[in-house]
């Protein structure tokens, strides 16, 4: 298979064909090794998707405006926070505050890139520096107890054997972005935004509001995910470290969701996060050291940057050529010897 | 190596005379900023005293090493690497793990492997055009979970103390800051006078261009990556001796703290242009400003959070100005 048809198929069904596979790896593991599995394992890696499986949303469909926001993971630890330390009393109001500051952070960062027209990589940087120096400052740099445990307990409360109220929350979220995105007409928007700006500017496309409401959503829906991470694990910590950034990106890489922007579905955003999280509790289930875990994880983005990267089929293109013209001419030369 | 800036420029859609208006307000309060840093040092007790200026330039020494790297990335057009504070604490393990051959394979070992892990990142990066952020990412994963393979994840300690002399203090500052210095010297003399310095700036400036008239892109992106490397992993050395012992955990801020001082010190975010003494001086800006804050009790969050918005401003300014003298 060329690199192109490779891409082709990363695009299209790839997302839902890896799920499938992963799905089959799963199912067969108590073929190929002595542990069983149970609804419990699957409940287990959709929990473990809720949280990141967001995260990678938000990433996903900043990738998908052409863009690529870095400050994801600072709000998802502001939100986290946030949640925490305003929701002690009333659970909805920590959820409320964290993405009300999403709203915030959002507009400011997506005003600075739409208006000016910075590229997004070096503001969120600096937004993510600052979004994590904000959380440490509103912990005094330590990890902090949230006492409210019932509201982690309800939350992941098992219902209809597979789900959880929170992994419903972020199943929903998927939902509401899938649907904005296949039937109105900001989801267009948002994909000729990423394709060719200057195109979409000429067609009529309100880029700055589509770029502007782009990264308040990715930022909204991250402090959401750090909100129910903290609720669920009634902690919140100043700095999640550099995990969820890997999980997040592969999972929208796998989603069919390309670098270059203007491709990208939510529907495979999820069957990325899916593939990843199910993929997470096979090592869990086979007792895997945690570094093969991460060892895989970072694999695994490697090869699709990879395929992603723009010059590697040209390149592949001329190796191929290049050995075939060495080929021909050992055959002229063998022919010239024998003569 | 055109994916470095996902989302490429283009036309911005503030009028001209709206982004002069931002961009003198801007520099305002640049200026402003930096009368209340001068106005704080100077009413703050103990700012001017020589112990705290040599606590400010002994500071710089490990980020300078890891951002003269960050910086040669950015001039080549790749923006940054995420790796890199994770390479200079895995070249730490290493040369830790290495001493028992001596100081000075060891040494040279620890450079080797830099260079190594470097230059395959810039390979991929510069002649296939792999997204460099999402790639050193990716790096980060696999270089972590490769040290807990290799050395269980502990703390490596060194067998012997020979290394010790690399902890010297000469005329009051540590080793560190001279090899810093060392290594900026060297790296401003690549990319200003030689022909890979100076393809290194035309690659950053027009990757197109440099791409159509033939520029070997695979190997410039292997230097660049491999210079990055060397640079990260003297860091290491440094480290490792500093700490009698490395582990992961050496890792810290470096990577982010590289790149603010990357991008205080005015490298053009875009690439082809920017130096590495100029970002020496963004690192010595952040760390006055993190000095005084410290001086004044202020928590390590606040200095975090300013050096994020620091970065951003900078980054704005910076792009404003270099728009004003394009068109």
């Amino acid at each position: 298979m060329n690199p192109a048809a490779i891409k082709r198929f990363l695009a299209g069904g790839a997302p839902f064909f890896i799920f499938g596979m992963v799905l089959l790896a799963f199912l067969l593991v108590p073929f190929y090794s002595t542990e069983q599995i149970s609804d419990f394992n699957a409940f287990n890696s959709l929990q473990s998707a809720s949280s990141v499986g967001l995260l990678a949303l938000a990433i996903g469909l900043s990738m998908i405006a052409g863009e690529f926001d870095l400050s994801t993971v600072g709000m998802y630890a502001l939100g986290g926070m946030l949640a925490v330390k305003l929701g002690a009393d009333s659970p909805l109001l920590g959820v409320a505050a964290a993405m009300g500051a999403g709203v915030v952070v959002g507009a400011i960062q997506g005003g600075i890139i739409a208006k000016l027209g910075i590229s997004s990589v070096p503001v969120t940087l600096g937004g993510y520096i600052a979004l994590l120096g904000l959380t440490s400052v509103i912990s005094s740099g330590e990890s902090v107890a949230y006492e409210n445990f019932d509201v982690g307990i309800s939350l992941d409360q098992q219902t209809l054997t597979f789900f959880s109220p929170r992994s419903l929350i972020m199943i929903g979220a998927f939902v509401l972005v899938a649907v904005l995105i296949r039937w109105t007409r900001i989801g267009r928007d948002l994909r000729a935004v990423g394709g060719d700006r200057r195109a979409a500017r000429a067609a009529g496309v309100r880029t700055d509001r589509i770029l502007v409401g782009t990264f308040i959503a990715t930022a909204v829906i991250s402090a959401l995910a750090g909100a129910l991470l903290s609720y669920s694990i009634a902690t919140a910590k100043p700095d999640p470290g550099g995990a969820p950034l890997v999980f997040a990106v592969t999972a929208a890489l796998l989603g069919g969701v390309t670098l270059a922007g203007g491709k990208g579905t939510a529907a495979g955003i999820l069957a990325g996060a899916l593939s990843l999280s199910l993929l997470q509790e096979i090592f869990v289930i086979v007792a895997t050291p945690d570094y093969v875990s991460d060892l895989v994880l970072g694999g695994l983005l490697i090869i699709v940057v990879a395929f992603d990267a723009p010059r590697l089929k040209s390149r592949m293109i001329a190796m191929r050529s290049r050995a075939a013209s060495r080929r021909m001419a050992q055959v002229a030369m063998k022919e010239l010897k024998q003569e | 190596m055109s994916g470095a800036a996902v989302g490429a420029p283009e036309q911005a859609a503030a009028s001209r005379s709206a982004r002069k208006v931002i961009l003198l307000v801007l520099q305002g309060l640049v200026a402003l900023a930096g009368l209340v840093i001068l106005v704080g040092a100077i009413t703050t007790q103990g700012f001017f005293s020589v112990d705290n200026l040599k606590a400010i330039l002994a500071s710089v020494g490990f980020v300078g090493m890891v951002a003269v790297g960050m910086t040669v990335i950015m001039i080549s057009g790749s923006f940054v690497s995420m790796s890199l504070g994770t390479q200079a604490a895995v070249s730490a393990i290493f040369f830790v793990w290495a001493l028992k051959f001596g100081v000075a394979p060891a040494i040279a070992m620890t450079i080797a492997f830099g260079l190594i892990i470097g230059s395959i990142q810039g390979y991929a990066i510069g002649a296939f055009g792999a997204n460099p952020i999402v790639l050193t990412i990716a790096v980060v994963a696999v270089l972590e979970g490769m040290v807990v393979v290799f050395s269980s994840g502990g703390t490596q300690t060194p067998p012997n103390g020979a290394y010790e002399f690399l902890n010297d203090t000469i005329l009051g500052l540590p080793m560190s800051f001279y090899v810093m210095l060392g290594v900026v010297a060297v790296a401003e003399l690549i990319m200003r006078r030689t022909t890979f310095g100076r393809q290194v700036y035309m690659v950053g400036d027009n990757p197109l261009a440099a791409f159509v008239a033939g520029l070997p892109m695979g190997k410039i992106g292997a230097g660049v990556f491999g210079l990055a490397g060397v640079a990260s992993a003297v860091a290491g050395i440094m480290l490792g001796a500093y700490n009698q012992g490395a582990s992961l955990l050496l890792t810290g801020s470096l990577t982010y703290d590289a790149i603010a001082a990357t991008l205080v010190g005015g490298t053009l975010v875009s690439g082809g242009k920017g130096s590495v003494w100029k970002t020496l001086v963004g690192a010595l800006v952040i760390a006055t400003i993190t000095d005084l804050l410290l001086l004044r009790g202020y928590s390590t969050g606040v200095q975090i959070m300013v050096k994020g918005l620091l970065v951003v401003v900078v980054v704005i300014v910076v792009h404003l100005r270099s728009q004003g003298t394009r068109s």
